[in-house]
């Protein structure tokens, strides 16, 4: 068998991104019949390959690291590279929304009632769930800290506790904007305030939830003693993306729940 | 709002004691906070008819076409007022 006489992975031939490419394209297609022809069938169908993709594709990573060894220090140098840039990325696609909000809500149009809130909004109370979802996602970044200490400690039973609280408490905080969505007074076709206001505080709940998928991911490695003390970026990258999502809801609270009321 | 951290050499006992003595009990006041709150009862509004409110430009995708994705037909009133005043 020969060997390599360098320190990167050359990655064995896979499907899972030319599949990607087409369950991104089913996928956008879909929204299209959906919106548009009333079928929802198409939207489904690369709904469920997206799923399936990302399972498949990342299992994969996982073979190749935890069980073949593959990831070397130079490897996981890319990686973190990788996830610094895509997180990046993640915060130029908030930043657009924020635009939006203070475009509409600095100067606002004489069709608003040349006030923001617009008249007629009720806007919700900041010292009530929101307050409370800010020391959620606060203390979740508390405990993600945590667990990542045990990790480093080799401290097993700790890393566990302290993880599963991290996603109890992002469960939590879905299940309560979850709840605030529902009570809200004002939805997402009330003027350019709903639109801003749900469109940002909503691609926020996706990524807490894809946050917590990923947390859940790596508690359920974690428990399958795939982590060493010393190589665990799995673990890292999940929490660097689990602060991410803390510090956007905090620019969402201190703009469009505080001063935006 | 969050507690002066005291500056000792990093650790998981330093995490854990700040997850339940600081972060967890903050989160209970403000549970706390939010239980109080939701003691007294609300007015709904009155049903204005603003033109800026309740846009529908094209049908939703679901249902009627007419009620948004978190519809509640206590607070939110449909274009032609409340559901439950018609």
């Amino acid at each position: 068998m020969a060997h390599q006489a360098h320190s990167y992975h050359m990655v064995d031939p896979s499907p899972w991104p030319i599949f990607g490419a087409a369950a991104a394209l089913l996928t956008t297609s879909g929204l299209i019949m959906w919106f548009h022809y009333n079928t929802s069938t198409l939207l489904m169908a690369g709904l469920l390959s997206m799923l399936l993709v990302m399972l498949q594709w990342w299992r994969d990573v996982i073979r190749e690291s935890t069980f073949q060894g593959h990831h070397t220090p130079t490897v996981q140098k890319g990686l973190r590279y990788g996830m610094i840039l895509f997180i990046t990325s993640e915060v130029f696609f908030f930043l657009g929304f924020f635009w939006a909000f203070f475009h509409s809500s600095l100067a606002p149009t004489p069709e608003l009632g040349g006030q923001w809130p617009p008249t007629g909004i009720n806007p919700l109370n900041p010292l009530d769930v929101p307050l409370l979802n800010t020391a959620i996602l606060l203390a979740s970044g508390v405990t993600v800290t945590w667990a990542h200490h045990s990790i480093t400690e080799g401290n097993r039973k700790q890393a566990i506790h302290a993880l599963t609280l991290t996603i109890a408490l992002g469960l939590y905080f879905t299940a309560l904007q979850a709840m605030e969505y529902h009570e809200t007074s004002f939805s997402i076709a009330d003027s350019i305030y709903g639109s801003t206001f749900f469109v940002a505080t909503g691609f926020h709940g996706l990524h807490v939830i894809i946050g917590s998928s990923f947390l859940t991911v790596c508690l359920l490695r974690l428990i399958k003693f795939h982590f060493t003390s010393n190589h665990h970026f799995g673990f890292e990258a999940a929490a660097w993306y689990w602060h991410f999502v803390d510090i956007v809801w905090l620019f969402l609270y201190m703009s469009m729940y505080w001063w935006g009321s | 709002m969050a507690a002066a951290a005291a500056h000792e050499g990093g650790g998981a006992r330093l995490w854990k004691t700040l997850s339940f003595v600081v972060a967890l009990p903050a989160v209970g006041v403000c549970m706390l906070n939010c239980y109080l709150k939701a003691q007294h009862k609300h007015e709904r509004p009155e049903f204005i008819r603003y033109a800026h409110l309740r846009i529908r430009t094209k049908p939703f995708p679901w249902g009627d076409g007419n009620k948004t994705l978190f519809h509640n037909p206590h607070t939110n009133a449909l274009p032609t007022g409340y559901e439950d005043e018609n």
